[in-house]
């Protein structure tokens, strides 16, 4: 493609007018999500199946209602048009930010410690196990370390870091954030039947949620459909992990320009602040203005249904998003390696966070 | 000038104006109930 052609592309897709017709898109998908929940909510027993509607929390309906736009946008040519409005991350965080609005710092601080203890296991042993694997399937260096980052952190964003670091290639980044959204997706809606099958208690459900599922929207959405106390404990434990993208992010750059491309000069460890969730201090802040009673906490509260739209918007755009044409050119390889990775990470979580949460910190959530 | 700001500090900011606003009872619960 021409330089012009690639401004051509930008201009069509990227002004304000291309962002509102994408946003109004979203949240009318988000109001059909709703409605599609209240419809089911209240019927005892789906199509005879003995499930009952309330099952089927609104991720699950936003989701699906996102992916069946995904298609029918991309068959009328209109998805490229509006997609700049399609803004998975920002609905995410403005929902994230809300939320803290509703948990006591004593429930962060303690969920932290338990998150950071399962957070450097699961990193460290998913990073490593994902990179050994990837290497006995020969994938490159950088896919590997693309995609070992996004199924030991959190996906989307961590890939995009990480791909920064090593100087990726964009298919590469392309390609990860596929495999993150197509694995998240379904195990945004298995994870919880499982913990339901297993009685796990919110806690532990919440803290196996935030350490497997690789993307935060999709550990949210796990949350949300178990419970209000795994919602928050998930939010926590992903955040936390989330946290350690800057420090992997400067590892990776140190070791990709010192050892592979052999250059004396090292990278600076303002990465490590450049590549820190910002949000997660908004998250905080709005929990510490809870904590001392500034907020009231009411169930019914305008911040609670502001927190639900802005999750829901964000889970509407994780089915618009998901992009499956890359998958043609990398082969299959690094789908069975990113799928043996993520048995392995859902297993290792199950155990770190029962032991973590059900053990070391039970009483004090 | 075309000033470019961070997804992070700006989700932050938008949630905050939407938190000042709740408590100030600006926003309606009725409104925005999920």
């Amino acid at each position: 493609m021409t330089t012009s052609a690639v401004k051509q592309e930008k201009a069509a897709g990227s002004g304000t007018v291309n962002f509102l017709v994408g946003l109004v898109i979203v949240v009318a998908l988000a109001f059909l999500a709703r409605w599609l929940k209240g419809l089911v909510y209240g019927v005892e027993d789906l199509f005879g199946l003995g499930i009952p509607g309330k099952v089927l929390e609104f991720p699950i309906w936003a989701a699906l209602v996102g992916l069946i736009a995904n298609y029918v946008l991309k068959a009328v040519k209109v998805f490229e048009y509006a997609k700049s409005g399609f803004r998975t991350e920002l609905f995410l965080k403005i929902g994230l930010v809300l939320l803290g609005a509703g948990i006591s710092f004593k429930v962060i601080v303690t969920a932290a410690a338990g998150a950071i203890i399962q957070g450097i296991i699961m990193v460290a042993s998913v990073y490593m196990f994902s990179w050994w694997l990837g290497g006995k399937f020969g994938l490159p260096d950088t896919l590997r370390a693309v995609m070992s980052t996004a199924v030991s952190i959190c996906g989307v964003s961590a890939a995009i870091a990480a791909a920064g670091s090593v100087l990726a290639k964009k298919e590469e980044i392309t390609y990860v954030t596929a495999l993150v959204i197509i694995t998240a997706l379904p195990l945004m809606v298995i994870a919880p039947l499982i913990a339901g099958a297993m009685n796990m208690p919110e806690p532990v459900a919440g803290a196996w949620f935030g350490g497997n599922v690789d993307t935060t929207a999709a550990v949210v959405g796990a949350g949300t459909i178990y419970g209000e106390t795994a919602q928050k404990i998930a939010s926590i434990v992903k955040q936390t992990q989330n946290v350690l993208i800057g420090v992997v992010a400067f590892l990776l750059a140190l070791y990709f320009t010192t050892v592979v491309e052999g250059k004396k000069e090292k990278p600076s460890a303002a990465i490590i602040w450049q590549r820190f969730p910002k949000f997660v201090l908004g998250f905080i802040v709005a929990s510490l203005i809870f904590t001392f009673g500034w907020i009231a906490s009411d169930p019914s509260s305008a911040i609670k249904g502001m927190k639900d739209w802005a999750f829901c918007l964000a889970f509407v755009c994780m089915g618009l998003e998901l992009e499956v044409s890359g998958f043609k050119k990398m082969g299959w390889a690094p789908v069975i390696v990113y799928l043996i990775v993520t048995v392995f990470n859902t297993v290792l979580a199950l155990g770190v966070s029962w032991l973590i949460f059900g053990w070391l910190f039970p009483a004090s959530l | 000038m075309k000033v470019k700001i961070n997804e992070d500090w700006l989700a932050t900011i938008i949630a905050f104006v939407l938190l000042i606003l709740a408590m100030v009872n600006a926003i309606n619960p009725a409104w925005v109930k999920f």
